[in-house]
């Protein structure tokens, strides 16, 4: 029997609003714990929600980046359940009338496309945050985070591996990310991902007893647990001990690598979902959905198609830059910066990705200040310095802010096109070398490499490559008559 | 229709209450008389009728202004524990 | 004149003619209250260092002549669940027993801007759940005309206030009757707003859908001057009406009711209401038709299930809106627990009462899956039925009439191991709250044993100045309101 794995995302992403959904506390991350209050927020008896627009606004954007429909009567309801985190003992969520149903995003698989179709999107508040301490039986709670907007993004399940899952949510958070949605920083929380897995017999339409893993903070991570449960049920399968999977929740354990059961058993999934009476059903008219929609910036397909337009640059490297908006952005900021587009998509798509292997640019920030490397590329271009030196002042931009006109200067890096110059180390080097000078005599053309090499060691690598071997291929045809 | 007291005891956990046997029971009993009450709603006809989300609906929404709520102090005078600006509660092991 | 016979009129045209300063007033009913408020029990705190302050701030404002508000120097007392900052809000509830409020209800900011002195925080039935203020946590309240009788709920506190004297006005909420019912069996006037003319910002939730902030007052002209400081819409409350009411509710109620079309719904008179309540409502019937009011008689068939879909949606709504009571972040949390689910379930479990935990359960019940389809769903779809057939109602009629209620006040204790005949006393009131339209309570008579009778008025959706000129021709006519219970302290 073959069989196949069948895996559907929940994904929770924060939205870009200056205020919490429902009162008018700020959303900024990393504020001292319950700075960002109120007594709406934190639950206060007699408190009432309010809708910020910008919310609206931005799921509206979402839904629209992502084809779906917008539902212009959409209501909220009340999820029922108790937790700490959660102030008012319910989440106001959306239940049946969501925001936006039925889209899709076409994920590039290699070199086809993949449609993974979206159920819905819909719109509701985060909680607070629970902090464990290690040594005393105490928890801590900050609800900074109650209350700041979230849209929670339904797939269908329509993936059928770990790796496309990953490419899926690459896909997705770059379109959430390009249209102004959220900054999608999964290791501050603000994209979060719970997946549904199963496995089932190729060729059958069943969807059998599935595991929910929840607390999936990076791509790796989403790879790795998926990965992980795709063995385990399959393996039962393979030993027809399918009936030992059980619909559950279980939280991934990065540390240990595993999931763990995450509720007891008996605790039920009742959430009592009922409408939100203290806010009515949401109105989205027709001048506020086009103005939402006007507003959305481009998204990637548009800025690939521009780019490869405007810039003439390769279509392979230039899904490499709006592969991560950042990186887009950066390249685009570079030639702003009067850089040549090709030039720098190289240095970008080769260079600059060979460093970012151990930087998260969406953490941290492009290492090399976007003028210093127009003018690297000005430099190499113009023949002051040669490629190689380059290489050395990219690599050492990476690692200091200085600029590469000091680094230059400072590690003596400039090069030699002085040509009566390089004319006269050229001589000295042929007189040191007269057996090559036989061998090409000879008929061996590779001693002008040889002699080449020797000349560049003379000038420790600064001589204009170009430069030496004209002048070389001069002096020796000199020599042959 | 009979409300066994076991069904009591399920609604409890939903609703995060503590009865004992004796108190499901008596409240199994009141149940069924409360709801065999509400069969009146069962006579009514529903055909053409919906939960009216149409009309009620609006497009009245707060601006994506921040008014920071200033005092902590007094948001939290009636907590039992705090640490810090933290709540203090008993450890809550998941 | 004495305090306890006075009308808010009376006292603004004192403090006018300077015939007594707003501390004068403000201690004559402290004073009253703690004489006679141990036989009544009507505040469960009094807020008296504070009133005085204010009263005094007040005095002064009026003696430079500046602009002061519409209830300037008018002490009130306001029903325990409704947010005072920095004054204990306890709901009648152990739970929120020592719960302090951080900020003001929409309302309270209102009425202190209007230049109200707030004295005191009066008893309810728990939560607001109750027809009879005994499901208080600390202690039952009694009616001021019979201290044997229950003085209505769940604001019998604040009925029972104004009742005895210790206010000119009060103020409760209303989710199925809590005002109106009480304001019947005190015999004073009593008004249930439209559904968002008033903020519920700060009223801390029983049925979010149904309540109400409403007024209990001596007069009709008191309840309209009352209704002006506290309607209006507010930012903070998303239900609160957007739109905005032209003209004053006092200006306008001496116009005669010459020609209005008055609806007598004849369900509202059948089996079940109390004889005495019957004759009355015949005599006050009459009075109207001699104003010159076309009355008929009309079917509106919804009271048993309006009654069924009343307390589905309240309990369902409650039970959601109580869940935040889990001994967390404020309120009782139990002494013996271990691990956190011990310490939510023993909390409330140890701090609610048993009304409160019979909604509660109800709403859960009815939400829980299985069941909503059932109860829940079928009681909103009966929802928009009975607002279908207000609106019918309202095309031939300008007002509906019936009595509040269809029993007289009972006695303490006689309906509380009986929830369904508790719950059917509100018979009159529920499909009100349900439709989201006003109503006014106001006295029409006495029983023989001399307890006040309450007569509903029912009007259209932001028709409370037509409701209002009604109930004041027909007050006029009567002439009752002059009458006062007699008390004896403690
Ligand atoms: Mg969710
Ligand atoms: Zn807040």
């Amino acid at each position: 029997m073959v069989f196949e794995t069948i895996i559907g995302l929940e994904i929770h992403v924060e939205l870009a609003t200056k205020s919490k959904i429902f009162c008018s506390c700020p959303t900024t991350f990393g504020s001292s714990p319950n700075e960002n209050t109120c007594p709406v927020c934190t639950g206060m008896p007699g408190t009432l929600p309010v809708l910020n627009e910008e919310v609206v606004t931005l799921a509206v954007k979402a839904g629209t980046a992502l084809s779906c429909e917008i539902n212009r009567i959409n209501k909220f309801d009340r999820k029922n359940y108790f937790y700490p985190d959660l102030p008012k003992a319910y989440q106001i969520s959306q239940f049946d009338l969501p925001i936006c149903s039925k889209g899709y995003v076409d994920v590039a698989l290699g070199e086809k496309s993949k449609r993974i179709n979206i159920t819905r999107i819909h719109l509701e508040e985060d909680a607070g945050k629970l902090i464990h301490l290690e040594d005393e039986p105490i928890s801590l709670v900050d609800y900074n985070r109650t209350g700041v907007p979230l849209i929670e993004i339904v797939t269908e399940p329509d993936l059928r591996s770990p790796e496309e899952a990953v490419a899926f949510l690459k896909t997705l958070k770059s379109i959430l990310q390009y249209a102004e949605i959220s900054d999608c920083k999964m290791e501050q929380g603000s994209l979060r991902c719970d997946a549904n897995i199963s496995i089932r017999e190729i060729g059958t339409e069943v969807l059998n007893t599935r595991v929910e893993i929840k607390n999936l903070n990076s791509f790796k991570e989403v790879l790795k647990a998926l990965e992980k449960e795709e063995k385990r049920q399959r393996e039962l399968y393979q030993y027809k001990e399918e009936y030992k999977i059980q619909q559950e929740t279980r939280k991934w354990d990065a540390a240990k690598g595993k999931t763990i059961p995450m509720r007891s058993k008996e605790e039920s999934h009742d959430y009592r979902y009922f409408p939100e009476p203290d806010l009515k059903p949401v109105l989205i008219e027709e001048d506020f959905l086009k103005r939402a929609i006007e507003n959305i910036p481009e998204l990637p397909e548009e800025r690939k198609r521009r780019i490869i337009q405007q810039h003439g640059v390769k279509e392979m490297q230039v899904d490499i830059l709006i592969g991560q908006k950042e990186l887009a952005d950066y390249f685009e900021e570079v030639l702003s910066c009067g850089a040549n587009p090709i030039e720098a998509a190289n240095w970008i798509t080769v260079d600059l990705l060979r460093v970012l292997k151990d930087i998260d640019i969406s953490e941290e920030g492009v290492p090399i200040k976007a003028n210093y490397l127009a003018k690297l590329i000005e430099l190499v271009q113009t023949g002051k310095i040669s490629r190689t030196a380059g290489k050395e002042i990219f690599d050492e931009m990476v690692r200091t802010d200085k600029s590469p006109e000091a680094l230059v200067e400072e590690k003596g890096l400039s090069q030699i096109s002085n040509t009566s110059e390089l004319e006269k180390i050229a001589a000295e080097v042929l007189s040191q070398n007269l057996q090559a000078i036989e061998d090409y005599k000879n008929g061996k053309p590779q001693a002008i490499g040889y002699i080449m090499g020797q000349t560049m060691k003379a000038t420790k690598g600064k001589a204009n490559p170009q430069i030496v071997k004209e002048i070389i291929e001069e002096k020796l045809k000199k020599v042959q008559i | 229709m009979k409300i066994t007291s076991e069904e009591i005891q399920y609604i409890a956990k939903l609703a995060k209450l503590d009865f004992t046997e004796e108190e499901a029971v008596v409240f199994a009993k009141e149940f069924d008389s409360i709801l065999s009450h509400f069969d009146n709603l069962d006579r009514e006809d529903y055909t053409n009728t919906d939960m009216r989300e149409r009309e009620n609906a609006i497009s009245v929404f707060r601006d994506d202004e921040v008014q920071p709520f200033k005092d902590q102090e007094e948001l939290f005078q009636n907590a039992k524990s705090k640490r810090e600006s933290y709540l203090e509660l008993p450890k809550i092991v998941e | 004149m004495k305090v306890e016979a006075m009308r808010i009129q009376d006292i603004q045209k004192g403090y006018k003619e300077k015939n007594f300063s707003a501390i004068e007033i403000t201690k004559d009913y402290l004073d009253r209250a703690r004489k006679f408020d141990g036989s009544i029990k009507a505040f469960i705190s009094l807020n008296e260092d504070a009133a005085l302050r204010d009263a005094e701030a007040i005095d002064a404002r009026m003696l430079k002549g500046e602009e002061v508000g519409l209830l300037a120097g008018i002490p009130i007392a306001i029903k325990d669940n409704i947010c005072t900052r920095g004054m204990k809000t306890t709901c009648a509830s152990k739970m929120l027993e020592d719960f302090v409020p951080p900020y003001d209800a929409t309302v309270v900011k209102k009425l202190k801007e209007a230049g109200a002195i707030i004295i005191g925080k009066t008893n309810m039935d728990e939560f607001a759940m109750g027809s009879s203020t005994e499901n208080s946590a600390f202690t039952a309240t009694k009616n001021p005309w019979d201290t044997t009788k229950v003085p209505g709920g769940s604001s019998g506190g604040s009925a029972a206030a104004v009742a005895a004297g210790f206010a000119p006005l009060a103020f409760g909420s209303d989710t199925g009757g809590s005002i109106r019912q009480p304001a019947s069996f005190c015999g004073l006037v009593g008004l249930k707003p439209t559904y968002g003319l008033v903020s519920r910002y700060g009223l801390i939730a029983f049925g979010s859908s149904l309540d109400q902030i409403g007024p209990f007052t001596r007069t009709v002209e008191d309840c309209a001057l009352s209704l002006q400081a506290i309607q209006g819409q507010d930012s903070m409350d998303t239900t609160s009406y957007k739109g905005k009411i032209e003209g004053q509710y006092v200006s306008e109620l001496q116009e005669d009711i010459k020609g209005l079309r008055i609806g007598i719904p004849k369900e509202f008179f059948q089996a079940g209401l109390n004889p005495e309540i019957a004759k009355a409502m015949k005599d006050s019937m009459e009075v109207l038709e001699k104003m010159g009011a076309i009355l008929e008689e009309f079917s509106l068939p919804i009271m048993d299930s309006a009654l069924s879909a009343y307390y589905i949606i309240s309990s369902a709504e409650a039970s959601s809106n109580l869940a935040r009571y889990d001994g967390v972040r404020y309120g009782y949390r139990s002494n013996s627990f271990e691990g956190i689910n011990e310490l939510i379930v023993n909390s409330r479990t140890e701090a609610f009462g048993k009304e409160v935990k019979r909604r509660i359960m109800m709403g859960t019940y009815v939400l829980s899956s299985g069941y909503y389809d059932a109860y829940y769903k079928k009681a909103m779809l009966l929802r928009s039925k009975i607002k279908d057939s207000f609106a019918n109602a309202f095309e031939s009629y300008d007002i509906i009439l019936s009595p509040t209620s269809p029993i007289l006040p009972f006695n303490i204790g006689e309906k509380l191991e009986d929830p369904l005949q508790m719950y059917l006393a509100d018979i009159y009131t529920v499909s009100i709250n349900i439709a989201g339209v006003p109503a006014i309570s106001i006295p029409c008579g006495f029983s023989r044993s001399k307890l006040p009778i309450g007569l509903q008025f029912i009007g259209n959706h932001f028709s409370e100045k037509q409701l209002l000129k009604a109930a004041y021709s027909l007050e006029q006519q009567l002439g009752i309101h002059q009458v006062m219970p007699v008390l004896k302290e403690v």
